[in-house]
């Protein structure tokens, strides 16, 4: 029984879905190709969240906490600004609460050529 | 695979289970069919879910911030309080914090704990796949599934006990057919609850075969029947030949005790990865 238990667990947790994502849109797009570094990052989530924590990592090495601090309230839309961290994909790693208490996060990238 | 605060919480969540159904069980058992002793049990299980309680709420600021400086950041806990995971936590501290301030009473401290224990058990309605439904009838039916399973771990151990020692042989026998008669009521509708449950959150059989989702659900209803083969041996087999003096009839019952209990705890891990990691289709 242990077996047939250990084996079920593991096949679980190989077909673990990844969440639905709750983001409807972000800009720039998921893998979008841009020339230049934008001002600002957005967010279009389906429902209302609080971000807890946006990081952005550049070429594997440089890594940023974009600044909240002005987001206290449960929204759907951000507007975050963010600097020049010079070429390369930008992967965004956010995580957030939605009001029913459930833990969101997710990733997204694009490319300043 | 989830990152390691993800991990943390299934650990802590499958503790709470333990915690609390086995807290509330024990109780429940004690009052219904008048056991004792049951104090030393209910107060190690109701201490585990309180601690396992503040961990999980706790692991929730660290998945928000994604690093251990988020357990104890007020801004974080705070915004988790807010919401109905800080609801859920207040049921818990206070429902175990009943049961274990009724152990320390007289005898109308059992009544006390097992009022703690249905609060403590009330607090999944707060939180989880079922209580975003929004439904009153399904978190009704949550906690009548709860309560059932809680009743059925409560007799485990001292079911167990009584039939160890060869003077308490024919009261485990007596404890034994009692049980078999209430949960011949309680195991159908625990049956009935999880199976409505399971078709309002997946909706199909495609998502029952072809999600994690659902194939944990499959991998936990294999775990029931196997609980539910061995429940049927002792009520038909081990209880029957214990009442009728045979001495290998306790052996058996123990040895399927143990085994029901592994079930049980194979259960409740898979329900702590259902609701920690996996997402309803």
């Amino acid at each position: 029984m242990k077996v047939l238990f250990l084996a079920g667990v593991i096949g679980i947790s190989a077909t673990t879905a990844m969440a639905h994502s709750p983001l409807k849109a972000t800009t720039p797009a998921d893998g979008a190709k841009v020339e230049q570094t934008p001002e600002e990052l957005s967010f279009d989530f389906k429902g209302k969240i609080r971000l807890t924590r946006v990081t952005v990592t550049v070429a594997d090495d440089t890594d940023i906490d974009l600044d909240l601090s002005g987001h206290k309230k449960f929204a759907t839309d951000y507007a975050l600004p963010i600097e020049d961290m010079g070429s390369g994909v930008y992967e965004v790693e956010w995580r957030g609460l939605g009001t029913d208490g459930h833990a969101q996060k997710g990733t997204f990238n694009f490319t300043v050529e | 695979m989830p990152e390691v605060w993800g991990l943390a919480t299934i650990a802590a969540k499958f503790a709470l289970y333990v915690g609390v159904l086995s807290a509330a069980g024990t109780v429940f058992v004690a009052q219904i069919f008048k056991l004792t002793p049951y104090r030393a049990s209910a107060l190690f299980f109701a201490s585990l879910g309180l601690v396992a309680s503040l961990l999980v709420f706790s692991l929730g600021g660290a998945i928000l911030t994604g690093d251990a400086g988020g357990m104890i950041d007020p801004e974080m806990l705070g915004l988790l309080w807010s919401t109905p995971v800080g609801t859920a936590l207040i049921y818990r501290v206070v429902g175990l914090g009943l049961l274990i301030t009724g152990v320390f009473m007289g005898h109308v401290g059992l009544f006390i704990s097992v009022l703690g224990g249905s609060i403590a058990i009330c607090s999944f309605s707060y939180v989880g796949h079922i209580a975003d439904h929004n439904s009153a009838l399904l978190s009704f039916v949550l906690a009548i599934h709860l309560i059932a399973i809680a009743f059925w771990i409560g007799i485990l151990t001292p079911l167990k006990r009584l039939a160890s020692n060869a003077e308490t042989r024919p009261k485990a026998a007596e404890i034994g057919h009692q049980f078999g008669i209430i949960a011949s009521i309680t195991v159908p509708l625990l049956i009935l609850a999880g199976g409505y449950m399971g078709y309002v959150l997946l909706g199909s059989l495609s998502a029952l075969i072809g999600t994690g989702y659902g194939q944990a659900l499959i991998l936990k209803v294999i775990l029931v029947v196997v609980l539910l083969a061995l429940a049927a041996a002792n009520k038909l087999r081990f209880i029957p030949a214990l009442k009728a003096g045979d001495r290998e009839a306790a052996a058996s019952l123990i040895r399927s005790i143990s085994l029901e209990w592994s079930a049980i705890l194979g259960i409740l891990a898979i329900t702590a990865i259902l609701t920690s990691t996996l997402t309803l289709p």
